[in-house]
């Protein structure tokens, strides 16, 4: 899936989000692709996709962000979600002890689900809010490194460490070779309309 | 996925409570009909409830693991509803106990199912492909959704099955001038036909102020087009094998249109040539597609998903696992306004779309078992073997006209087989699907079973090693060696009257066109100003400066 562009190698990953509702989630990507911070964010931003392009020394990564669009409020993510992602962003809200533990509901339910190569991140989220921390960072770094994800306490409003967190994946994602979809199919895109009738077609 | 067909008993589930109480629309069930319908009344702007019983999404349209198909196929009766009964409605309303019904029966297998069992994905509505020009690539591609779903060609083509050989079906000009095992007077007579059908398509297509001399004449008399379309192909001088090309393998006819008894289960020219023309549309529309016919990876399950996405990202809401325990009727009984989850929670809305495996309580007898009259059905199979039916090909269709593997047949018979690069099985192993309508269930199954005999040899036969009759270019072909095999029948049951809305069950047909017609139609009824998926109805990307096709 690399694709050569100015000598600049591309390449492209699906990372998707994941953690409840409220840890921030669209924050963190809005903060990332955009540059900005709404304090209080809708829960569906009306949109399947965000892509946001990262260089990495004389390389490229194109992320395609996929939010959860809420099916995970109800814990109905499709297999869809997870399919061929080649990294993914467990949120949770350092002000609430309970998105950490839905947070590691989630890593296990990606590492069911997903493929073992995807890249986990362990994203600390809010962590402006340091008067009102019920997660200890040295808990969750802990558990990171138990389960194999890397850490970070972000804070989509300071935008503190959110470059960081995709910066840190897509070097991971150079380092470590393959990871895409070994066998993708082709993706249906409209074609402009006018078609020369093709020569092969069955009453040409 | 599918580790419980059915909600198990309701106190041991720790059901959320749902927020908001009140929509405009609530669907109960994400077989594909649903999930399209779901797609379109959020990109309408209404708020939707979508919800579930199962822990997977896709209901009747779903992809399974093989370990769950057994009892997804032979589900435990489901025990009847004590919620409803149990609290009192909390508006003046009345509450109707909802029941499924059993949509397969005769199930049965053999063989033993092959390791690792899970990597074995099974569609429920098999063989199905979609054609590349059809309504359902264009619901993916203006909803949005087509950006989920990744699809590969069925670059095998078509074979046909033919006094017990198997030969190309020769679909376009080039197919027929390759073609070996033709003869020269089907080839021209096939190549006439086909430039006829050409010149009528390309005159009815042209727009009238465009219509050059001569297009009029080109065109097929509106009287043959009424007529049926097996007299079109006999006037036009093709031989009984190139008629079984046509009609079956191309038109995709299922009925003997040769058989004694005509009734209406003739295609006519119009219909038969509108086939073709989707057929010769589909060719060449995407660039990586090389025929007329595209599979998506992972299965057909992935469709629902992709537009139950669409939805949700429209804003509608999502619960798994969440059974519909009983509607809520008006006071004065005309109408339903609302459902009673499994929870006990009463959802109030304004339409309720309910899946096809749930029973419509008629407003007068509550439940009647005995109602199906004569129901559609479908045979359809499932093997599992580890070498290609046609040699170098991974994804192939293969038909079977009626009356060619037995007197008995009267419908014809659709093989799609599968490989291992649209990653619903391990390499190494191919799947096919079968299916044929049936009025009869044993009948049905029949065809079935001599349509697998017909392709493959069974498991404990080695030393004696079938032979196909082969076609003329290629060496001896020995079958394949069927590892598991699974035949089973499914009711296609339509309720079309009443004040609650039932989606379409999966056909006997090979594409979605049907379903996707019923659905829309389903749409037009409850929000007849409402425009059906529209165009840019969903943007896949919310930054602009980003392209959206690749």
């Amino acid at each position: 899936m690399a694709a050569t562009a100015g000598g600049n190698k591309i390449r492209n990953a699906k990372l998707v989000l994941l953690g409840d509702v409220g840890a921030g989630k669209s924050s963190l990507v809005l903060r990332f692709v955009k540059g900005q911070f709404v304090e209080f964010q809708e829960s569906t931003i009306g949109a399947a996709f965000f892509s946001q392009t990262l260089a990495v020394n004389d390389e490229t990564v194109k992320f395609e962000i996929w939010d959860t669009a809420g099916q995970e409020r109800y814990h109905s993510l499709a297999p869809m979600y997870y399919r061929g992602a080649a990294a993914a962003i467990v949120v949770y809200d350092i002000t609430n002890a309970a998105s950490f533990t839905r947070a590691k509901k989630w890593v296990q339910e990606l590492q069911a689900q997903g493929n073992p190569n995807t890249i986990m991140a362990l994203a600390g989220n809010k962590a402006d809010l340091l008067e009102a921390r019920q997660v200890p960072a040295e808990e969750a770094k802990a558990y990171a490194q138990e389960n194999g994800l890397f850490f970070m306490e972000t804070s989509a409003k300071t935008a503190i460490n959110v470059n960081d967190v995709f910066y840190e994946i897509a070097k991971k994602l150079l380092q470590g070779q393959q990871v895409q979809n070994p066998q993708g199919g082709m993706v249906l895109n409209q074609r402009p309309p006018e078609r020369t009738v093709s020569s092969s077609s069955c009453c040409a | 996925m599918a580790d419980e067909p059915a909600a198990a008993a309701g106190d041991s589930h720790d059901y959320p409570t749902i927020d908001p109480t009140s929509f405009d629309v609530v669907l109960c069930g994400t077989g594909l009909p649903e999930s399209v319908l779901a797609a379109a009344c959020a990109a309408a702007g209404k708020t939707v409830l979508h919800v579930d019983p199962s822990p997977f999404y896709g209901s009747l349209y779903s992809s399974i693991p093989l370990p769950s198909l057994q009892s997804f196929l032979s589900p435990n009766p489901s025990p009847s509803s004590s919620i409803a009964a149990g609290a009192a409605p909390s508006y003046s309303q009345t509450v109707v106990d909802l029941h499924r019904r059993g949509v397969y029966s005769e199930v049965e297998t053999s063989g033993t199912v092959p390791e690792p069992a899970r990597r074995f994905t099974v569609d429920l509505v098999g063989p199905r492909v979609l054609y590349c020009a059809d309504e359902a690539v264009d619901l993916l591609l203006r909803s949005g959704g087509s950006h989920h779903v990744e699809f590969k060609s069925v670059d095998g083509g078509s074979l046909l099955y033919w006094e017990g050989g198997l030969y190309p079906v020769p679909d376009s000009k080039g197919a027929i001038f390759r073609d070996t095992t033709l003869k020269l007077l089907e080839k021209n007579a096939l190549y006439k036909f086909f430039n006829l059908v050409k010149a009528h398509i390309d005159a009815t297509s042209a727009p009238a102020n465009e219509m050059v001399e001569g297009d009029a004449a080109a065109m097929i008399s509106k009287e043959h087009l009424d007529r049926p379309f097996v007299e079109f192909l006999t006037q036009q001088g093709l031989s009984p094998k190139m008629r079984a090309v046509v009609l079956y393998a191309i038109a995709m006819a299922d009925y003997d249109q040769d058989g004694p008894d005509p009734s209406d289960k003739l295609i006519t020219t119009r219909e038969g040539i509108q086939t073709i023309a989707l057929y010769s549309a589909s060719i060449g529309r995407f660039a990586n597609a090389e025929g007329a016919f595209i599979y998506p990876m992972y299965g057909h399950g992935e469709l629902p998903q992709a537009f139950c996405r669409c939805a949700a990202v429209k804003g509608a809401l999502y619960v798994l696992r969440m059974p519909v325990a009983a509607l809520l009727l008006d006071e004065e009984k005309k109408h339903f306004v609302g459902a009673r989850l499994a929870s006990g929670q009463d959802i109030l809305c304004k339409q309720l779309i309910i899946d096809p495996s749930y029973k419509i309580p008629t407003l007068d007898a509550p439940f009647d078992d005995s109602g199906s009259k004569f129901p559609r059905k479908v045979a359809r199979g499932i093997c599992i073997f580890s070498k290609s039916v046609k040699q170098g090909s991974s994804n192939v269709l293969v038909v079977f006209p009626p009356k060619s593997l037995e007197e008995e047949q009267v419908a014809a018979v659709r093989l799609l087989q599968l490989s291992s690069n649209l990653a619903v099985c391990p390499p190494g192993t191919f799947m096919a699907y079968l299916s044929t309508p049936c009025t009869d269930a044993s009948a049905g199954k029949q065809s079935i079973r001599k349509a697998i005999d017909a392709l493959f040899s069974p498991q404990d036969s080695d030393g004696l090693e079938g032979h196909l009759e082969t076609t003329s270019e290629s060496t001896d072909h020995v079958k394949p060696t069927l590892i598991w095999s699974c035949v089973y029948v499914q009711e296609i049951t339509q309720e079309t009257s009443g004040p609650l809305q039932s989606c379409p069950m999966p056909d006997e047909n090979l594409d979605y066109r049907n379903i996707l017609e019923s659905t829309k139609k389903l749409f037009a009824g409850i929000y007849p100003d409402e425009e059906f998926l529209p165009k840019k109805s969903a943007p896949v990307y919310a930054d602009d400066d980003s392209d959206s096709a690749e």
